[in-house]
C-alpha cells in the first residue's frame, strides 16, 4: 500500500529525514517509536502533504501513485487520514459542518453521491457511541472548548467515518487517562480490516497493549534504526532509547 | 441636467429656483423652504470634507471623485418589473416601500392591509407628520453631506408605530437603482418614529441593477421613545462603480433598544456615519456591522456612540473582511458623558485581510467622562490561520473550500447576532454566495 524509499528531507535548510525506508501492506498495524526530535511528526507531516519541506532525495509510493507529487486534500481523498498530536480548534464552523464535508469530499473523489443532511446525521448517530460522544459535541465549533481527551476522541470520530485505508495517529495516546485510553483504542479497532492499515506513533508502550502492532519500529535523528515486532516495544519501555542512540551514533560514524 | 457637488456648492441663485428646477418635494411648505435655505447656507459654508486632509473624521477617505463627478440630481422613471424587484427583495412576506432611481413606486410597493397602530408613508406624503422630528437627530452644521441631504432630498420613507403597537412583519425599504441612466444622484431621507412600547424590524436594502455609475445619499434619523424596540437592518448591495455615502442616526429614550446591523458589499465608495444617542436611563443599543470588499473598493465605518445618562449600555461588534487591494476604515467612537454613571460598553472589531494588496485602518475611541463605568474596546487585523487550512485539507477540502469556510467561519458570529432566523438565513445566504467557491450550505 505503502512504500518509502530512502526519503530524506530538510525544512528551513535543516536535514530532518536522512533516509527512511518503509513499506506498509493492506492489514498490517506498524507502530513508530524513538525520541524527541527523531522525526515521527516530519514524517507524519510529508504523508499528509504539509507544505514547507524540501525532499531532497526518495519517494514515497502510496497505492501506485507518486504521493509527493499531490496536495493534502488529494491525499486524504486517497484515503490517508492523520489523527493530529495537537487537534486545531476552528470557532464558526460546526463540528458537524466539517464531518459532513469532509465525508462528502471523500465520497465524491470515490464518485458516490453525496450524503443527505438526514442519511448523513443517522451515519454520524450511529458512530457516535464508538467514541463515547454525545451528541451535542456536533454543533459545537470544531474542537472548541473540548479537553484534550474529548479533542483525541473527535480526531477518532472523524477517522471511523471517513473510513480511511491509512490511518496515521500521531500520539493519539499522549495525555489520555485510562478509559479515554481504552475509548480510543476501541475506537481504532472497529476500523481494522484486511484493506485497511494502521500508523501508531507513539512514546508508549500502553497503546500497544491495546492495539497490538505487527511491526515497531525506532525512528532516530532521521532514520528507521531498528525495527521488530511487538517485543521491541516492551523492551524500549524498560531500557529507554540510549542505546539506540548509541547504535545511531555507530551507524553514523 | 448634470452637475457635480462642488458645482453646486458654488451656485448663487436663490435655492428657491434651484428647488424648482430640481422639482424637489414641498416646495409649498414654508418650514421645509426655511431648512433647505439653511442647509443649503451651510454646504455653501462648509462643501464636502475634500481634499482637506485635516479633518480627522476624513483622514481616509477622499471624496475627491465624487465631488467632481457630474450627476443628474433630478429623478427620472424607470421601469423595474414586479418581477426584477421580487428576485431582489430579501423577503417575501413584508411592508415593503420600493423606490426605483430615486422615485417611488407604488405599484411595486406592498403597503395594502398595513396592520393598525402602523403608518407608512413616502416621504412626501409623510413629510407633514414628522415636521418636529425632521433634521433633529442630525446636525446640518457640523455634517456637509447630511447638509447636502436636506437641501435635496427628494423621497424616502416615512414609518410611525403608534404606542404598544409589536408590528407583526418587517418593514422593508427597497431601493433600486436600475441603471438605465449612468450618474443618476438619489438623496432620500427616511423618518422612523417608534411610539412608547412599539415594536418593529426595518430593513433597508439598497440595490444596483446594474454596473453604474451612481450616487446615493440617504440620511435616516429614528426616534425611539420610551421602551420602545427597533430591529434595523441594513444590506447595501449597490453597484461597484457606485457612491453610497449614509448617514443614520437615533435618539433612544428610556428602556429602549435600538439594534442595528449594517452589512456593506457593494459600491465602489461606501461611507457609513452611525449615530446613537443614548438619552433615557436603561437604554440601549446593539451595533453590528459587516464589510466585505474586494479589488478597488472603499468601505469607511464611522460610529458614535453617546452615553448621555446613568445606566444605558452598548454592544458593538464590526468585523471585516477585505480583499484584492480593498480598503477598509472602521472608527468606533463611544462618549460617556460626565452624568452617564455605570454605562456599561463594549465594542469590538476585527478584520480578516486574504490579499497582500488590502488595507484596514481601525481606530476604536473611547471618551469617558464619568467615574463608574464598565467599557471595553478591542481590535485585530489577521489572516487566515494556516494551521486550520492544513487540518481541513487533510479532511479532504480542497483549498479554495477550506478558505471559504475559515472565511465564513470568520463572520459568522455577526450573523449570529441576528434575532430573526429568516432574516438572518437569507442574509447568511446573501454572504455565502460571496466566498470564493459560490456558497456553502451550513
Amino acid at each position: 500500500m505503502l512504500k518509502i524509499k530512502n526519503l530524506h528531507a530538510s525544512i528551513d535548510g535543516k536535514k530532518i529525514l536522512r533516509g527512511i525506508n518503509l513499506t506498509i501492506n493492506t492489514n498490517e498495524v506498524h507502530a513508530i517509536m524513538g525520541p524527541n526530535g527523531g522525526g515521527k511528526s516530519t514524517l507524519s507531516n510529508i504523508l499528509t502533504g504539509r507544505d514547507g519541506y524540501t525532499i531532497t532525495q526518495g519517494e514515497i509510493i502510496y497505492k501506485n501513485e507518486d504521493l509527493l507529487a499531490l496536495k493534502a486534500e488529494e491525499i486524504a481523498r486517497r484515503g490517508i487520514f492523520l489523527a493530529f498530536q495537537y487537534p486545531i480548534e476552528i470557532s464558526g464552523v460546526s463540528n458537524i459542518y466539517l464531518l459532513k464535508a469532509a465525508l462528502n469530499a471523500i465520497r465524491k473523489y470515490r464518485g458516490l453521491d453525496e450524503l443527505d443532511a438526514i442519511d448523513f446525521l443517522s451515519l454520524v448517530r450511529s458512530k457516535l457511541n464508538l467514541v463515547k460522544m454525545d451528541e451535542a459535541f456536533l454543533n459545537r465549533g470544531v474542537n472548541e472548548g473540548f479537553s484534550g481527551g474529548e479533542k483525541k476522541r473527535n480526531e477518532i470520530l472523524q477517522m471511523i467515518l471517513l473510513e480511511p485505508s491509512l490511518a496515521i495517529l500521531d500520539e493519539t495516546d499522549s495525555g489520555l487517562d485510562i478509559d479515554s485510553l481504552r475509548i480510543i483504542s476501541d475506537g481504532v479497532k472497529t476500523i481494522r480490516s484486511s484493506d485497511r492499515s494502521i500508523v501508531l506513533i507513539t512514546h508508549y508502550q500502553r497503546l500497544l497493549n491495546h492495539i497490538i502492532p505487527d511491526f515497531v519500529h525506532v525512528l532516530s535523528h532521521g532514520r528507521i534504526v531498528k525495527s521488530g515486532n511487538k517485543e521491541l516495544a516492551k523492551e524500549l519501555e524498560k531500557t529507554g532509547y540510549n542505546w539506540i542512540n548509541g547504535e545511531n551514533m555507530d551507524m553514523t560514524s | 441636467m448634470k452637475f457635480s457637488i462642488n458645482q453646486l456648492s458654488e451656485l448663487t441663485t436663490p435655492f428657491s429656483s434651484i428647488a424648482r428646477n430640481l422639482n424637489l418635494l414641498g416646495q409649498n411648505i414654508p418650514w421645509l423652504n426655511r431648512l433647505r435655505e439653511q442647509a443649503f447656507d451651510q454646504f455653501k459654508i462648509q462643501g464636502l470634507p475634500i481634499p482637506n486632509k485635516k479633518i480627522e473624521d476624513w483622514k481616509y477617505t477622499s471624496l475627491w471623485n465624487l465631488a467632481r463627478q457630474p450627476f443628474k440630481h433630478i429623478a427620472k422613471e424607470h421601469l423595474v418589473t414586479t418581477e426584477q424587484s421580487e428576485r431582489v427583495a430579501l423577503l417575501t412576506n413584508t411592508y415593503r416601500v420600493v423606490i426605483v432611481d430615486g422615485i417611488f413606486s407604488k405599484e411595486l410597493s406592498q403597503l395594502h392591509n398595513l396592520q393598525e397602530g402602523l403608518a407608512i408613508y413616502s416621504l412626501s406624503a409623510g413629510i407633514h407628520q414628522v415636521q418636529q422630528q425632521l433634521g433633529k437627530q442630525v446636525n446640518i452644521n457640523k455634517q456637509g453631506l447630511t447638509a447636502l441631504n436636506t437641501m435635496l432630498m427628494n423621497n424616502g420613507v416615512v414609518i410611525m408605530v403608534s404606542i404598544g403597537q409589536e408590528i407583526d412583519k418587517p418593514i422593508e425599504l427597497l431601493v433600486i437603482n436600475s441603471g438605465q441612466t449612468s450618474n443618476i444622484a438619489v438623496h432620500l431621507r427616511n423618518v422612523i418614529i417608534m411610539e412608547r412600547h412599539s415594536k418593529a424590524t426595518f430593513i433597508e436594502h439598497y440595490i444596483g441593477l446594474t454596473k453604474q455609475v451612481s450616487m446615493t445619499n440617504v440620511v435616516t434619523e429614528v426616534v425611539l421613545n420610551d421602551f420602545a424596540e427597533l430591529d434595523h437592518h441594513k444590506l447595501q448591495q449597490e453597484s461597484i462603480d457606485s457612491f453610497h455615502i449614509a448617514t443614520l442616526a437615533a435618539r433612544q429614550e428610556a428602556g429602549s433598544r435600538w439594534r442595528t446591523d449594517n452589512i456593506s458589499l457593494g459600491a465602489r465608495l461606501t461611507r457609513n456615519d452611525i449615530h446613537s444617542q443614548l438619552s433615557g436611563t436603561q437604554a440601549k443599543t446593539i451595533m453590528n456591522g459587516l464589510y466585505l470588499v474586494d479589488k478597488n473598493q472603499h468601505v469607511d465605518n464611522h460610529t458614535h456612540i453617546e452615553h448621555l445618562v446613568p445606566d444605558t449600555a452598548s454592544d458593538e461588534l464590526y468585523k471585516g473582511v477585505l480583499n484584492g487591494d480593498s480598503r477598509a476604515i472602521f472608527n468606533g467612537k463611544i462618549m460617556v458623558h460626565k452624568d452617564a454613571q455605570r454605562t456599561n460598553a463594549n465594542q469590538r472589531n476585527h478584520n480578516l485581510l486574504l490579499s497582500p494588496g488590502c488595507e484596514i485602518d481601525t481606530k476604536p475611541e473611547m471618551e469617558i467622562y464619568a467615574d463608574d463605568v464598565k467599557c471595553g474596546h478591542g481590535s485585530t487585523v489577521g489572516h487566515l490561520d494556516e494551521e486550520q487550512l492544513f487540518y481541513l485539507r487533510t479532511r479532504g477540502l480542497d483549498i479554495i473550500g477550506a478558505r471559504s469556510l475559515l472565511t465564513y467561519a470568520f463572520v459568522v458570529d455577526v450573523l449570529e447576532r441576528i434575532p430573526s432566523s429568516s432574516i438572518k438565513n437569507t442574509l447568511t445566504n446573501v454572504i455565502e454566495k460571496l466566498l470564493p467557491k459560490g456558497g456553502i450550505s451550513v
